[in-house]
């Protein structure tokens, strides 16, 4: 996190939960950065990853885990998805790259 | 600041085995195929507006120009068992 800070970068969750499920989560886990609720879905749809779950015979339609970096232009810079997109090293790597001039 | 950094370590691991939706052992949880997005890198980050944990409003263009923003979409909340 620190590395972020020195390079100009924020993190922010999204999932479907609710604002104050994701107060409760957020003081769980000891985050500081903000959890967003895409209770719509809205943004799971623009992003393209919304991904149906079947819980008990229900049909549910939730966040595919993916870690998306965006440069300071609004532009996307990294694409991650499925289990490897829960490890931030190389999304965190791409942002420290992004901070350093190119050679 | 280290701190900070387990902080981060820990949210993205409970965002990982939040995936699996840890529910009891008998219910019958089904993970598919990954949803596979169509955005690639030099894509133009849709914008959004959503509500924070602090109910306040969070637009991704209000970091343009000012951040890097790392977008952790996380399956559900509480679901790291």
């Amino acid at each position: 996190m620190a590395k972020l800070e020195a390079s100009d970068t924020v993190v922010l969750g999204i999932s479907i939960d609710s604002p104050a499920a994701n107060a409760a989560f957020a003081k769980q886990i000891g985050v500081t950065f903000p959890l967003l609720s895409d209770m719509n879905k809205e943004v799971l749809t623009s992003y393209q990853i919304l991904k149906p779950y079947d819980v008990k015979g229900g049909k549910y339609q939730w966040a595919q885990r993916t870690t998306i970096v965006v440069d300071k232009q609004g532009k996307i810079q990294h694409v991650e998805q499925g289990d490897s997109a829960v490890d931030p090293n190389s999304a965190v790597s791409v942002c420290t790259g992004l901070h350093k001039p190119k050679a | 600041m280290k701190g900070i950094v387990t902080a981060l370590a820990g949210v993205l691991l409970l965002l990982g085995v939040g995936g699996k939706v840890v529910a009891p052992a008998t219910a019958a949880t089904q993970e598919e195929a990954v949803a596979k997005t169509n955005l690639k890198v030099g894509d133009a980050a849709p914008d959004f507006s959503l509500l924070s944990d602090k109910w306040e409003q969070v637009k991704l263009s209000d970091y343009r120009g000012k951040k890097n923003v790392i977008l952790a979409f996380y399956v559900l909340a509480f679901t790291g068992g």
